[in-house]
C-alpha cells in the first residue's frame, strides 16, 4: 500500500523530524498530571501567563488558571537559594485546601488558603509541578515547570 | 506505532485502572497532538500545555467514550479545539487587538534557515516551503513517528483514510525530486 522507503527518502523524513519534535519531556509531563486526576476532577485551564518581570531585582511570573468553579492565579517568585515562592490565589476566595504534587518520591504539599482565598507555598524546589484544590469539586491544573 | 484497534484495547485496559496502559497510549498519540497544536500555531509551552489539557479532559470522559477505537479522534479533536481557543484567547489579550498574529501567513513556519548550521537542511527547509499545506502537515507528522498508523494521521488532518499513503508518497517524491535537481543538495 506504501512505496518502501530508500536511504534518500529517510534522510529527508530524518531532517524534516529533527525539527520541532515534541520536547522530551512532554510524556512525563502528561503522565505526571495524569496520575492522580479522577473522574470527578475538575480541570483548570492555562488562562494567562504574564511574562518574567524584574521586580526589586527578582525574577517573578504570575500564572493563571481557568475551571469553571474557581480561577487559580499564582505567582512563582524565584528566591536567591535557587528555590522558588509560590503566592496563590483563589477566586472565589475560601479557605480550602491547596496541595502541590511533585514528582514520587517527592511527598505533596498542602497549605490551606485563608478566607479570601490567598496562600502561600515556599522553600519549593525547581522541576514538575501540580496543583490540587480540594474544594467541593476537585480542581486540579495540568502540570507546570516551576 | 500502534493500530486504532491496538489502541482502543489500551484504552479499555487504562478505563480498567491500569497504568501502564495508560502509558503507552500517551506515548502512542503525543507527537500526533503535538503537531496538532503546533500546527494550530501555538508556541512551544501553550502546545505542551494544549496536549496535557486534552489528556486530562479524556481521564475525565474515559467512561464516556462508548467505542475505545474512537480515542483518537477525540484526542485530535480536543486538541484542535483547545488549541483553537487558546489561540483566540492569546489574540483578544494582545493590545492592538491581534493584527499582529493574523498577519502571520503560515500557523506553522518552517524552522529560520539563518538559524540552521547545515547546509543540506537549509535546502531541505527552502524546497519545502514550496510544497502544498497538505503536504507540509503531512510530510511533518509522519516524519515524527516510526511506522506512522494512517488512521490516526488521517483524523488529525481530516483526510480520507486511503488517500494517506498515495499522498504521502506524492508528497515525498515531489520533494526528493526538487532536492535532487539542486546542486546545493546533491553536492556533498
Amino acid at each position: 500500500m506504501t512505496d518502501p522507503l530508500d536511504e534518500v527518502d529517510r534522510e529527508i523524513l530524518d531532517r524534516i523530524g529533527r525539527y520541532d519534535p515534541p520536547p522530551p519531556d512532554l510524556d512525563e509531563r502528561v503522565l505526571f498530571a495524569l496520575a492522580l486526576t479522577g473522574l470527578d476532577d475538575e480541570v483548570a485551564r492555562l488562562a494567562e501567563t504574564v511574562a518574567p518581570a524584574a521586580r526589586a531585582g527578582e525574577q517573578a511570573r504570575t500564572i493563571t488558571f481557568d475551571a469553571s468553579s474557581r480561577t487559580v492565579m499564582i505567582t512563582i517568585l524565584e528566591r536567591p537559594d535557587g528555590l522558588v515562592r509560590l503566592d496563590g490565589w483563589l477566586a472565589p476566595g475560601a479557605a480550602l485546601t491547596v496541595e502541590l504534587r511533585r514528582p514520587a518520591p517527592a511527598p505533596p504539599r498542602t497549605v490551606t488558603a485563608d478566607d479570601t482565598g490567598r496562600f502561600v507555598l515556599d522553600g519549593v524546589p525547581h522541576g514538575l509541578a501540580q496543583l490540587v484544590i480540594h474544594g467541593t469539586t476537585r480542581v486540579v491544573t495540568p502540570s507546570l515547570l516551576l | 506505532m500502534w493500530s486504532d484497534a491496538q489502541l482502543g484495547t489500551l484504552l479499555e485496559r487504562a478505563r480498567d485502572g491500569d497504568r501502564e496502559a495508560l502509558r503507552e497510549l500517551v506515548r502512542a498519540l503525543d507527537p500526533v497532538l503535538w503537531r496538532v497544536a503546533r500546527g494550530q500555531g501555538l508556541a512551544t509551552e501553550d502546545a505542551a500545555d494544549v496536549v496535557q489539557t486534552s489528556w486530562l479532559e479524556l481521564i475525565r470522559r474515559l467512561h464516556d467514550i462508548r467505542t475505545p477505537r474512537a480515542v483518537t479522534a477525540w484526542l485530535i479533536t480536543t486538541t484542535r479545539r483547545e488549541a483553537w481557543h487558546r489561540r483566540q484567547r492569546a489574540r483578544r489579550d494582545l493590545p492592538d487587538g491581534g493584527t499582529a498574529v493574523r498577519a502571520v501567513p503560515d500557523p506553522d513556519p518552517p524552522p529560520d534557515e539563518r538559524l540552521m548550521a547545515d547546509e543540506r537542511d537549509r535546502v531541505l527547509w527552502r524546497h519545502f516551503e514550496h510544497l502544498s499545506q497538505r503536504c507540509r502537515d503531512l510530510l511533518r507528522i509522519v516524519a515524527q513517528v516510526d511506522r506512522p498508523d494512517y488512521t490516526v494521521i488521517a483524523e488529525a488532518f481530516g483526510m480520507p483514510h486511503g488517500s494517506i499513503g498515495p499522498t504521502r508518497s506524492r508528497c515525498l517524491a515531489k520533494l526528493r525530486a526538487a532536492l535532487t535537481a539542486d546542486p546545493a543538495w546533491s553536492t556533498p
